[in-house]
């Protein structure tokens, strides 16, 4: 491993004073799970890691306010697969949250890491795409909000400042009838990286969204506000149709895990599997 | 104590960590070593420069070629061909052309980055087709082996076996498909360690090797001193499969260690160990002849095996799985044509199965693709063909040696052959024979001490398998002693006597046979002094395990030494000797010691829309011989299974085209995790008594992964109608095939 210093900082406002010193020579510690790999093999060669876990404010946890669920930048993601907030009302996130590695990995890996290392097939980010998340950003010069696609810029790439971190994730509740599911497909059962992944919800006004993952650059958000998807009688074929319309817009490459005919078949297939188990799911609800 | 589930000796310092692997030796004034590689498979080496490196704090020698005797030393098992460094131009991804030596790891592998070699990539052979290209660059330089034929190819040796006549052979129905089989790798949880120390005027190395005795020779042979300064310690290995025979960069270190005067250690990481050992990639074609009742007429077969660019043990893997490739059947008529080939790819070595998997993955499919094509049912067409003990499988060498059949009628009843199936779902059954080891000597040393207890020496190799275990039973049992009072000595060429290998499933047979007469020895000692002591006649002492007895007497052993030998003391010493000599006449230098004989039977649920496959039942039946550890020989034949299921269903080296393994370390080359097992995994034994080793034990623990391939795609194509005869059975290529059905693609013949 290269040498670096490391700084543990206990102010949030010390680490935006370090990255912008240290522009691109400095990265973020949170759950390492990313980081630390990149370390070993050399891919990422940083001056300074700078660690958050004993910043003051950047406490793990998830807190609710007004209808919103903020899951601060240090908490890890088994705490979000556990926290009944999450499990009620995002319940996709949870099982996508519950993909991600191993238990171990997950004991120390976080959601915002999670976006921040902006991997086309990260596996949290559909979910977080579907349920509308909003990732909240402090710099020198103070907060601001993005939604998560403006965030994601492509692979390995985000909207994050020289002197930037996410210091949250933010959700709103959704509204009474929405369901949502998430799956993908894999390579084996045990622990795997997603060949692609699917989330999927309807909202009360039938709205339905999907967002795709390991299929583009960066995961990515389509909807039909048709209705024909949401509606429990329209036609199979017509629902393929829509379908193959949103799924199209897929541009998956191939490599190691999956070829691009493959990827494309399955996110047809994998949707419409989700689609029936969000609308059979809101029909009983 | 024979035939029951001791406890595994070690086993709780090995699942808890404290086993202390080659990799946590650490001793004073230990240097650390990096090695330089290149990022293409095959290039030519204009020059080395380590001035950067050098610079590097802590940096204490950088070794190039220019560095080592010329000709630099070569080695290998089978042909002195690999270089203990790249001369010239490097041969595969991963091969060294210079190695670092520093205080530190960091250091060490800081510098390896510094070193810049100027070079120029060439064009590499990688792959069958290319291997057997006339035109194609030569992997090896003909002057490596001057008087061969086939020296301006890249067909290291070819070998044609076979009888009868294919050629007149009649047949109502012929099958000619052509099967592949890719490069796989061992992923032994350790990786590859090794250290180096001068020691006075020789050598002592440490390495996670199966082979020490071999390793102790090679390197012996390649710095120029005799067996008695060189020095093995071999703790045992976590894993090997076979990945661990062999030198690999053993040599090297002995050079850095005699070149600082320290010792040196070397640790691979898991991404080095897939440029280290594979196991050989098969292309089959198969043309087998059949009588409409299915009956085997012949099999006219052609294999073509892609070793690496060293030879290692490869040759004899490749010639041993041709040689058998007919599988355990009455075969009347057989041609045999195998070619082992050079690429620049990772060096192919042995691999549990030892080239077993590659012949049964076509041969088996063979058997399904006739019993398709005849109507004949799959199970059937096995049980008409197959050898009845004493048949011949290859005429003229060791007949069928066991209840085969019995062994796949019980695959057959626990997998519920024949009873109907649900949709979507699709079973299979297959069987393989492996030649056990042919020749190899082993040598124990069993020393009973004065209070009762026994030291067993034996230079098998303990890598999970369970030898230790084992050979303290057949000790336990022999002399009467509980397995806590006997200590079990390995892996150290300067104390414990020769053994040939651990490796073909031998240990049980060979040193077990061994340690069973020295303890015998120790049996006829005992009963020498009790005649001396006592002024008996022969035939009046009797030495039962633990106890020696005589009219009116009867002692334990250690009361009866402490009578014979008082304060004074001593210890008995039995030397056992288990040796199969070198047969110049056969084909393998030998017949084999027994056969490993295997039947495996799934049950499978195929997603059609994805091709995600569910084994929900998975049946392995071994013929044992004996067990004698039930429970070892059960895990060991389970581990076997769901190694096969790997490069079933998941494993697969691939590159690209600058021959570098594009899916290199464990991201992105899957191994089956407990999640990917069979629902339901069954290790059934068959036990007759009737193996050549202690108490009719034969080998084990191969066995369980030989079949596993055919039975798997057997089932899919019930499932699913789709036949596939490439591996491994991904679901994309699972999917790919039901929807070329669907296209009306090569329509295969709907199951029988």
């Amino acid at each position: 491993m290269h040498g670096f210093a490391f700084v543990a900082p206990t102010a949030q406002a010390e680490v935006t004073g370090l990255l912008e010193e240290h522009g691109s020579e400095a990265r973020l510690l949170a759950g390492g799970t990313d980081l630390v790999v990149g370390l070993r093999t050399g891919a990422i060669r940083p001056r300074v890691v700078v660690d958050l876990k004993r910043v003051a404010e950047l406490r793990p946890g998830l807190s609710d306010a007004g209808g919103r669920l903020a899951i601060s930048a240090t908490t890890p993601l088994s705490r979000v697969v556990r926290d009944g907030r999450v499990r009620q009302w995002f319940p996709a996130l949870a099982e996508a949250a519950a993909t991600v590695g191993s238990i171990q990995i997950r004991n120390r890996a976080t959601l915002a890491g999670n976006i921040c290392n902006a991997s086309p097939a990260a596996d949290t980010v559909p979910a977080l795409l579907v349920y509308g998340a909003e990732v909240v950003i402090a710099g020198r010069a103070g907060e601001r909000r993005l939604p998560l696609d403006r965030f994601l810029l492509g692979p390995r790439r985000t909207a994050l400042g020289r002197d930037e971190l996410v210091t949250s994730i933010e959700l709103a509740r959704p509204g009474a009838g929405t369901f949502a599911a998430f799956g993908r497909l894999t390579r084996r059962r045990g622990v795997d990286l997603a060949t692609i992944s699917v989330c999927c919800s309807v909202d009360a006004a039938g709205v339905t969204r999907f967002a795709f993952g390991a299929v583009a650059p960066t995961p990515f958000l389509v909807a039909d506000e048709s209705g024909v998807l949401a509606d429990p009688d329209a036609d199979p074929e017509t629902k393929d149709r829509v379908l193959a319309e949103l799924t199209g817009l897929a541009r998956p490459i191939s490599d190691v895990r999956g070829s691009r005919e493959y990827r494309q078949a399955m996110l047809m297939v994998v949707s419409r599997r989700l689609l029936r188990s969000v609308v059979d799911g809101r029909g009983k609800g | 104590m024979i035939g029951t589930s001791a406890r595994r000796v070690g086993g709780v310092e090995r699942v808890t960590g404290r086993q202390r692997f080659t990799g946590d030796v650490r001793l004073a004034g230990m240097l650390h070593v990096k090695l330089v590689t290149l990022d293409c498979a095959r290039a030519r080496i204009a020059a080395v420069d380590t001035g950067a490196a050098s610079g590097v704090p802590g940096v204490r020698a950088i070794l190039t070629a220019a560095d080592l005797p010329r000709p630099i030393p070569r080695y290998g098992p089978t042909y002195r061909d690999r270089p203990v460094l790249a001369v010239g131009e490097t041969k595969f991804h991963g091969e060294p052309v210079a190695a670092v030596v520093a205080e530190t790891e960091e250091a060490a592998e800081e510098a390896a980055g510094l070193v810049r070699v100027a070079c120029e990539e060439l064009p590499a052979v990688l792959t069958v087709a290319s291997a057997l290209d006339p035109s194609a660059p030569l992997v090896q330089d003909p002057e490596l082996r001057p008087d061969d034929l086939l020296g301006r190819t890249n067909i290291r040796r070819e070998w044609h076996f076979g009888w009868g006549d294919v050629a007149a052979a009649g047949a109502d129905c012929v099958v000619d498909e052509v099967y592949t089989f890719p490069m796989v790798t061992h992923f032994a949880i350790e990786p590859h360690a090794f250290i180096a120390a001068p020691d006075r005027d020789g050598l002592i190395i440490w390495s996670s090797i199966q082979h020490p005795y071999l390793l102790q020779a090679a390197i012996a042979e390649v710095v120029g001193l005799p067996l008695s300064k060189v020095r093995v310690f071999a703790p045992d290995p976590g894993g090997a499969f076979g990945g661990k025979q062999h030198a690999k960069f053993e040599p090297l270190l002995a050079f850095l260690a005699l070149r600082t005067g320290r010792p040196v250690r070397l640790a691979l990481t898991l991404e080095e160990t897939f440029q280290a050992v594979r196991r050989s990639a098969f292309e089959i074609r198969v043309r087998s002849g059949f009588r409409s009742d299915g009956t085997i007429a012949f099999h006219d077969t052609e294999c073509n095996a892609l070793m690496g660019a060293y030879a290692d043990i490869a040759p004899r893997v490749i010639a041993k799985s041709g040689y058998l490739i007919c599988g355990p059947y009455r075969v009347p008529d057989a041609r045999i044509v195998v070619r082992a080939l050079l690429s620049h790819t990772t060096p192919a070595t042995a691999f549990r199965g030892f080239g077993t998997p590659q012949v049964a993955w076509a041969i088996e499919s063979q058997m399904d693709e006739a019993a398709r094509r005849l109507g004949v049912d799959r199970l059937e067409i096995r049980l008409k063909n197959l050898a009845r003990r004493g048949d011949e499988v290859v005429p003229g060498d060791r007949p069928a040696d066991g209840d085969w059949a019995e062994a796949v009628s019980r695959a057959a009843a626990a997998i519920g052959w024949g009873s109907p199936l649900a949709l979507g779902r699709g079973r299979g059954i297959a069987v393989a024979i492996k030649a056990s080891a042919t020749t190899g000597a082993s040598y124990a040393i069993v020393r009973l001490h004065h209070d009762g207890s026994v030291t067993v020496m034996a230079g098998t190799s303990d890598m999970g398998q369970g030898a230790r275990t084992v050979l303290a039973q057949v000790a336990g049992q022999e002399l009467g002693v509980p397995l806590e009072r006997i200590a079990i000595v390995m892996g150290d060429t300067g104390s414990v006597p020769f053994d040939l290998q651990t490796s073909a499933s031998r240990s049980t047979v060979f040193m077990g046979t061994a340690v069973l007469n020295a303890c015998r020895e120790v049996r006829r000692q005992l009963a020498e002094i009790a005649r001396e002591l006592f002024g008996l006649a022969e035939g009046e002492v009797v030495v039962e395990p633990g106890i020696v007895r005589a009219p009116g007497l009867e002692l334990r052993y250690e009361e009866l030494l402490a009578q014979a030998w008082g304060p004074v003391r001593g210890e008995l010493i039995g030397t056992g000797v288990r040796r199969g000599e070198h047969v110049p006449a056969h084909p393998l230098g030998g017949p084999p010691a027994f056969y490993e004989f295997n039947c495996t039977a799934v049950e499978l649920e195929v997603d059609r829309e994805t091709g995600e496959m569910l084994v929900l039942r998975h049946v392995s039946v071994a013929d044992v011989g004996r067990a004698l550890n039930p429970a070892h020989v059960e895990v060991q034949d389970e581990g076997a299974a769901v190694m096969g299921l790997g490069h079933t269903l998941m494993e697969h080296l691939l590159l690209d085209e600058h021959g570098r393994i594009r899916n290199l370390g464990a991201l992105d080359y899957r191994i089956p995790t407990t999640k990917d097992l069979p629902l339901e995994l069954r290790s059934l034994l068959v036990e007759n008594g009737d193996g050549p080793g202690p108490y009719g034990a034969k080998g084990a623990g191969e066995g369980g992964l030989l079949a596993v391939a055919p039975a798997v795609a057997s089932a899919v194509a019930e499932a699913t109608g789709a036949v596939i005869r490439d591996l491994p059975l991904t679901p994309e290529r699972v999917w790919q095939a039901v929807e070329a059905l669907g296209r009306g693609g090569r329509p295969d013949p709907p199951a029988a």
